[in-house]
């Protein structure tokens, strides 16, 4: 009787190590692919701190990732990264040689000695995606199409108030940044005034460099769209093949509506105080992130008054915090809440995979993601 | 019909039947969308069975691979953690007077979350291996042992100290030594207190390895490298991507499923000469 139970189990392990032997061939092999229209004759500087930090680019993932799997294959790498915590130690431990960071964010945390810092001070450098041509749009406000359609005129009403709340904040950066720190910071107050300021820099600069006139703030650029999707197309993975093909005959039409932005813009610079009929007065905003200076045009029109102005109805518990795991574009679809503020390439990928988003202000003109690297180790690998 | 109704058989169809009925009722209302009007949601969010199916059959190869990485690391902290849960127990059996107090301190670590032990051993396994691969391996399989030899230690602690009425007392009657009573009464008095951890223990390990696996350092954004089946169902959920979000949310559940039809069958056959006595 024992006998026989042994033979039972030892069938038993046989059979399991026979079905994990054959996931075997599956397991993830590394191979890479270098793509063929990389410039990697071009001995430029970034070229040489691309091939130094191969195998240590790090970045987040979760759909912050395109403009750095762009940037690798600019250069002739595979399109892997390390995937990156939402703090700095890997960069500080020297695991991640090229680490993704936001001007407004983690760069100032890597830089200052502030609460929370780094204090690396001048001895990092960045490279900028804008540079590189491989910078995508970020920070945006958004709704469903439904909703844009049945509510105008709060649509329009909300990104007034919404961009006069960001003009203010861009031209008193250190009111701004004591404005969002009174409404729940996530950070010291020192970070919340330096990401103001980078952040300012970012609604009033485009991808090419040029200043943005504080009149044109949050225009939308079909060029700069285009781009945006253009290296969604080439970067995005979509395992739904509904989904990739929905990706592939997209246009910037599917994207965005310029002319709710382009209305306010005239509004603006009319000088006369318009008057709005909003459909729906109660509105509320999903932040793509914890509350900080990035979203400080909405916190300063809350706090002078300007929503209601317009007529609207929103209060300090109306502008919901987001965070890591927070997916803006769903609350946004599911109704949960009105606007949203993401990314363009996140506002891509729900709208493939079947949702009805549509941009209506371009908020960062320009792309606010680099790769923060430590002067000391370029010079070491013979970049000066 | 009611010695039928007392059947064996008849009880063996209904413990079936039930459960399959339910799931099969539960599949339909989720195919024909009556689940979503009554959930209020749409099918963006959650996407109907066959286009699951679909969306699995599409990417298979990328499937299983990922499978595969969540799926090392779970067997692995499973053998090990419940291993070193029964060899704590063995020790705090025979040391009985601090024994009882040391398991439940170790019964300390099955309150500690997930979310704050993943860290803490990515950080420990920094230095384990150069292959950022191996490292998440090697954090994940400690993160799936420390739970694992928890709910062993306490379960088969039990199972080594409480014996039958008056079987210690039969034992010295019979002049046997602590090793004999050891051998002889212990070890097979804690048998089903071991496969009862694992009831415990084979969810846990699945669960723990896809959840640690937010937090643990690896390498993604290929189409050839599997960062595993947690990582990709965080990562698709936040592009929006649900239907492939719940094609890895169907490979974990099947993962999960059959581990344990595998150790119910086990524990038939290690148990079954119990059952008859």
């Amino acid at each position: 009787m024992k006998k026989k139970n042994a033979k039972k189990v030892l069938a038993l392990m046989t059979a399991a190590l026979m079905a994990s032997a054959s996931f075997v061939g599956c397991s993830g092999d590394t191979s890479s692919s270098a793509s063929s229209d990389a410039s990697t004759s071009a001995e430029s500087k970034t070229a040489k701190l691309m091939a130094a930090a191969e195998g240590a680019v790090g970045n987040w993932g979760l759909g912050n990732e395109y403009e750095i799997q762009a940037l690798l294959r600019k250069y002739g790498y595979d399109t892997s990264y390390i995937s990156q915590a939402f703090d700095m130690d890997g960069f500080d431990t020297d695991e991640i040689l090229l680490a993704s960071a936001m001007t407004y964010n983690e760069l100032g945390l890597v830089k200052n000695s502030y609460d929370g810092g780094y204090n690396y001070g001048d001895t990092v450098s960045v490279i900028d995606m804008n540079e590189e041509g491989v910078a995508m749009l970020e920070d945006m406000l958004f709704c469903t199409k439904d909703f844009a359609e049945k509510n105008p005129e709060t649509v329009k009403a909300f990104v007034y108030a919404s961009m006069k709340g960001w003009a203010y904040a861009c031209a008193n950066t250190k009111e701004a940044a004591e404005i969002c720190y009174k409404y729940g910071s996530s950070v010291s107050p020192d970070h919340q005034a330096y990401m103001a300021d980078e952040s300012a820099k970012l609604v009033s600069t485009d991808m090419s460099g040029n200043t943005v006139d504080s009149s044109a703030y949050g225009s939308i650029d079909k060029n700069a769209v285009q781009q945006t999707l253009d290296l969604c197309k080439k970067y995005m993975v979509l395992d739904d093949s509904t989904a990739a093909d929905k990706l592939k005959n997209m246009t910037t039409e599917d994207v965005y509506n310029d002319t709710f932005i382009k209305d306010v813009i005239e509004l603006l610079n009319s000088n006369e105080t318009p008057s709005f009929k909003p459909e729906k007065k109660e509105v509320s905003i999903q932040l793509k992130w914890l509350p900080d200076a990035q979203f400080m045009g909405y916190y300063v029109a809350l706090d002078k008054g300007y929503y209601k102005e317009v007529g609207l109805d929103v209060k300090d518990s109306d502008i919901v915090p987001g965070g890591g795991d927070v997916g803006e574009t769903t609350a946004v679809s599911n109704g949960t809440v009105d606007f949203g503020v993401t990314w363009v390439s996140n506002l891509i990928s729900a709208n493939a995979s079947g949702m009805d988003l549509v941009e209506v202000a371009q908020v960062f003109q320009r792309s606010g993601l680099v790769l923060v690297y430590k002067n000391e180790w370029a010079a070491s690998n013979g970049v000066d | 019909m009611r010695h039928f109704l007392k059947s064996r058989k008849c009880r063996m169809i209904s413990s079936v039947m039930y459960p399959v009925l339910f799931g099969v009722i539960i599949f339909v209302l989720w195919e024909t969308q009556i689940l979503h009007s009554i959930m209020n949601t749409s099918t963006d969010v959650l996407p109907v069975p066959s286009k699951i199916a679909s969306v699995i059959g599409e990417n298979i190869t990328k499937l299983m691979g990922n499978l595969w990485i969540t799926t090392v690391p779970t067997l692995i902290g499973l053998a090990v953690g419940s291993a070193l849960g029964y060899a704590v127990a063995v020790i705090a059996s025979i040391f009985t007077k601090w024994g009882g107090g040391g398991i439940t301190l170790v019964s300390c670590f099955n309150a500690v979350p997930i979310v704050a032990l993943a860290p803490i051993f990515n950080n420990l396994c920094k230095h384990v291996s150069t292959d950022i691969g191996t490292r998440g391996m090697a954090a994940k399989a400690l993160v799936v042992m420390m739970l694992c030899m928890a709910s062993m230690s306490i379960n088969a602690f039990r199972g080594l100290t409480e014996l039958p009425p008056f079987s210690t007392d039969m034992m010295k009657s019979y002049a046997s030594s602590k090793r004999v009573t050891f051998v002889k009464l212990r070890l097979p008095n804690s048998v089903p207190y071991i496969f009862t951890a694992l009831r415990v223990s084979v969810p846990i390990s699945v669960i723990s390895a896809l959840v640690s696996e937010y937090f643990i350092d690896t390498r993604e954004g290929s189409a050839t490298f599997c960062p595993g089946l947690g990582r990709m169902i965080r990562d698709t959920i936040l592009k929006c991507q649900y239907s492939a979000a719940w094609s890895y949310i169907a490979i974990a559940c099947l993962l999960g499923i059959t581990l344990f039809v595998v150790l119910m069958i086990f524990e038939s056959v290690m148990l079954k000469n119990r059952q008859k006595q």
